[in-house]
């Protein structure tokens, strides 16, 4: 057994009685510090101040919130290091359901009611287990991709790796998809299928296919695990995107609506149902979400300067002008100075859109940058209406070109095509769509020989 | 009927949580104290365990069932039912011992698997004279689990099939693999001389 009386164990239950017996059975196996998280806040908090080793978390935090939830939320900010132990703790049986389908899962979970042996059992072995990932959790950290491979390969091959197989495989599958090696990824995925039809490595397919920009084929992948597991949210999450690039908006709001009805406070879902809606032209869906978002978030250092560009945005899409630029004002000149280059580019564009007197020397300083730099899809759309505004032609049919030339078309065709409308430049879209589809061919008729050579 | 399961799960996730603060507060007095509780635990968690297998056996009655499938070390499997089962046993004069051969993992529903062991161990304690053996092996890339006693044996063969038995069948039916279906055997060919059950899963 090893020994529990050096760590720090973080308890989280909203029911003072449960966390009281939490902490009893901790400090039965010998746990000097047993901190309390009352509540997702307050978990949160804890962690981010001063990370435990070991957190018992129970499934169901109230307030619409789930231990899962939290489990995801840390995860997604890095707020759990690998070395890190979480256990889920839960009376409730369904909780496996859970685990045995998605992709962000906890060491362990523990059914209660359970003994301070059976938890000591349990944690020694997730111990183990840490120990013999130590070093691959390391490069990981690093970003050190291929040495995190090359031990995931040694160990998959060694005696000592045979009763953790599959935690291998799944490590291998998710290194490869984080170094950008979608389509080994796939592979890596498709080999564990081969022993199991897991709906998490269904949905890593899915997801690998994403990345490939082979969308048909994602898609297929996708709709298989939603339909069997719809508790599997992160799936339909996935689906979604895939819609989203699709150019199936309807579709994708239709999902996110859905499944945001059951996990209300889960702000990452939300921004991307504010997504969805914007592309959808469902105008007032996406204010209401992100306005939601805005209030709710209580995450610290959530709500981030996207948000509130966001938000501005889909004021600027309700034709809400003056909300839209009293969202840019509240951002302060410290802020703005520390934003990412596409941020301040969409903030300049959107100010210009929403008050030409204060935006527009801001927009057309910035013009010489706009010409030349990469942005992001949502960028390249706010700096093209921007432009379309002050009849900057040349900045306008730039954007469109690029974007409508890159893996974002579908998902941004629709969007393009009204804004152009909207100038009355229809016939000027068109032609820059004719340009795109000229070049592909040219393109292609350049590559073939080669990819036969 | 949905509606119905979440009536169910609800109540029995209830009565759970206020047994798991009952454990957690004798626990807490055996280590103050240093008296041996164990048997009021054990009572504790069998309630625990019936209350489970209850709406498990609901669950698996529906034609929706689903087993939730994960690798699972098989020797922490056994370990862990050995933990809950043999100080209970040793009270009754029996021995619980085990052997498991297997090392790789095993893709099973850990839940359901547990359960089912634990229940089969319980049942053989009833019968045993002073042993009750687990052993996990592989044979022919089945993994088989077998549980014996030194007993009488069953008195008829096939045993009659009651609730209990019929859900054990469907639980082990659950686990399907490469067109292999798991299965249950239930005989008097324990090498202790009483009866055995046999668990296969593919």
């Amino acid at each position: 057994m090893s020994d529990y009386s050096k760590k720090r164990f973080l308890v989280i239950d909203d029911q003072p009685q449960a966390r009281d017996a939490l902490r009893t059975v901790a400090q039965t196996i010998g746990a000097f510090s047993v901190e309390f998280g009352s509540n997702y806040q307050d978990a949160i908090y804890r962690i981010r101040n001063n990370s435990p080793d070991i957190i018992l978390c129970d499934y169901m935090l109230g307030d619409g919130r789930s231990g899962q939830q939290l489990l995801e939320e840390l995860r997604r900010f890095n707020l759990l290091p690998d070395e890190t132990i979480f256990m889920m703790v839960t009376g409730e049986q369904s909780y496996e359901q859970v685990v045995s389908a998605v992709e962000l899962v906890p060491d362990d979970y523990i059914i209660k009611p359970f003994s301070p042996d059976k938890l000591v059992m349990r944690l020694d072995r997730i111990m183990a287990k840490k120990n013999f990932f130590a070093a691959y959790y390391r490069e990981k950290r690093k970003q050190e991709f291929a040495n995190a491979l090359a031990i995931l390969e040694a160990q998959r091959n060694s005696e000592a790796g045979r009763p953790y197989r599959f935690e291998i495989l799944r490590q291998q599958a998710e290194v490869l998809l984080k170094s950008g090696d979608a389509q080994a990824a796939e592979q890596a995925y498709r080999n564990i299928l081969e022993d199991y039809e897991f709906p998490w490595a269904r949905a890593g397919v899915a997801r690998s296919l994403h990345r490939q920009n082979r969308l048909t084929e994602a898609r297929q992948e996708i709709d298989q695990v939603v339909a069997s597991t719809p508790h599997f949210f992160d799936a339909s999450d996935l689906k979604a995107n895939i819609c989203m690039a699709q150019g199936e908006h309807a579709e994708a709001q239709q999902i996110l609506d859905e499944i945001a009805k059951k996990t209300p406070r889960n702000y990452l879902r939300k921004r991307l149902l504010a997504e969805a809606a914007t592309l959808n032209g469902d105008i007032e869906t996406a204010r209401a979400a992100m306005a939601d978002i805005i209030t709710n978030d209580t995450m610290p250092g959530a709500i981030a300067a996207k948000d509130r560009l966001a938000m501005a945005r889909s004021h600027v899409d309700a034709k809400d002008k003056i909300s839209g630029e009293k969202v840019l004002v509240t951002l302060r000149d410290t802020e703005i100075q520390n934003m990412s280059l596409d941020e301040q580019a969409s903030y300049s564009a959107l100010l210009a859109l929403c008050s030409p007197e204060r935006g527009k020397a801001r927009f057309a300083g910035l013009r010489p940058a706009l010409l030349a730099t990469e942005l992001d899809p949502t960028t390249r759309i706010d700096v093209l209406r921007a432009a379309l505004s002050v009849g900057d032609h040349e900045l306008a049919d730039r954007h469109a070109d690029v974007l409508m030339s890159g893996s974002d078309a579908k998902k941004v065709f629709g969007a393009l095509r009204s804004q152009y409308a909207l100038y009355g430049r229809e016939m000027d879209f068109r032609n820059i769509q004719k340009q795109v589809a000229l070049r592909r061919i040219h393109q292609d008729g350049a590559a073939t020989p080669a990819a036969q050579s | 009927m949905h509606h119905l399961l979440d009536i169910l799960a609800s109540g029995v996730h209830d009565a759970k949580n206020q047994l798991f603060v009952a454990e957690s507060i004798i626990a807490a007095l055996e280590a103050e104290h240093g008296i041996a509780m164990g048997e009021a635990r054990y009572a504790i968690e069998a309630a625990a365990g019936r209350l489970s297998r209850t709406l498990a056996a609901y669950q698996v009655l529906r034609k929706d069932a689903a087993p939730a499938i994960t690798p699972v070390i098989v020797g922490d499997l056994c370990d862990e039912v050995v933990m809950a089962q043999q100080r209970h046993l040793a009270v009754a004069n029996i021995a619980l011992t085990s052997d498991c051969q297997v090392i790789d993992e095993w893709l099973l529903d850990r839940d359901l698997v547990t359960d089912m062991l634990n229940n089969a161990i319980q049942n053989a304690g009833r019968y045993a004279r002073s042993k009750v053996h687990l052993q996990a092996t592989v044979d022919d890339g089945w993994l088989l689990i077998r549980i014996e006693d030194d007993g009488t044996g069953f008195p008829t063969l096939p045993p009659p099939y009651g609730t209990g038995l019929m859900v054990a069948h469907r639980l082990a039916a659950l686990h399907v693999r490469k067109g292999r279906t798991g299965s249950l055997q239930l005989s008097n060919d324990a090498s202790l001389g009483g009866a055995c059950f046999e668990l296969r899963l593919p």
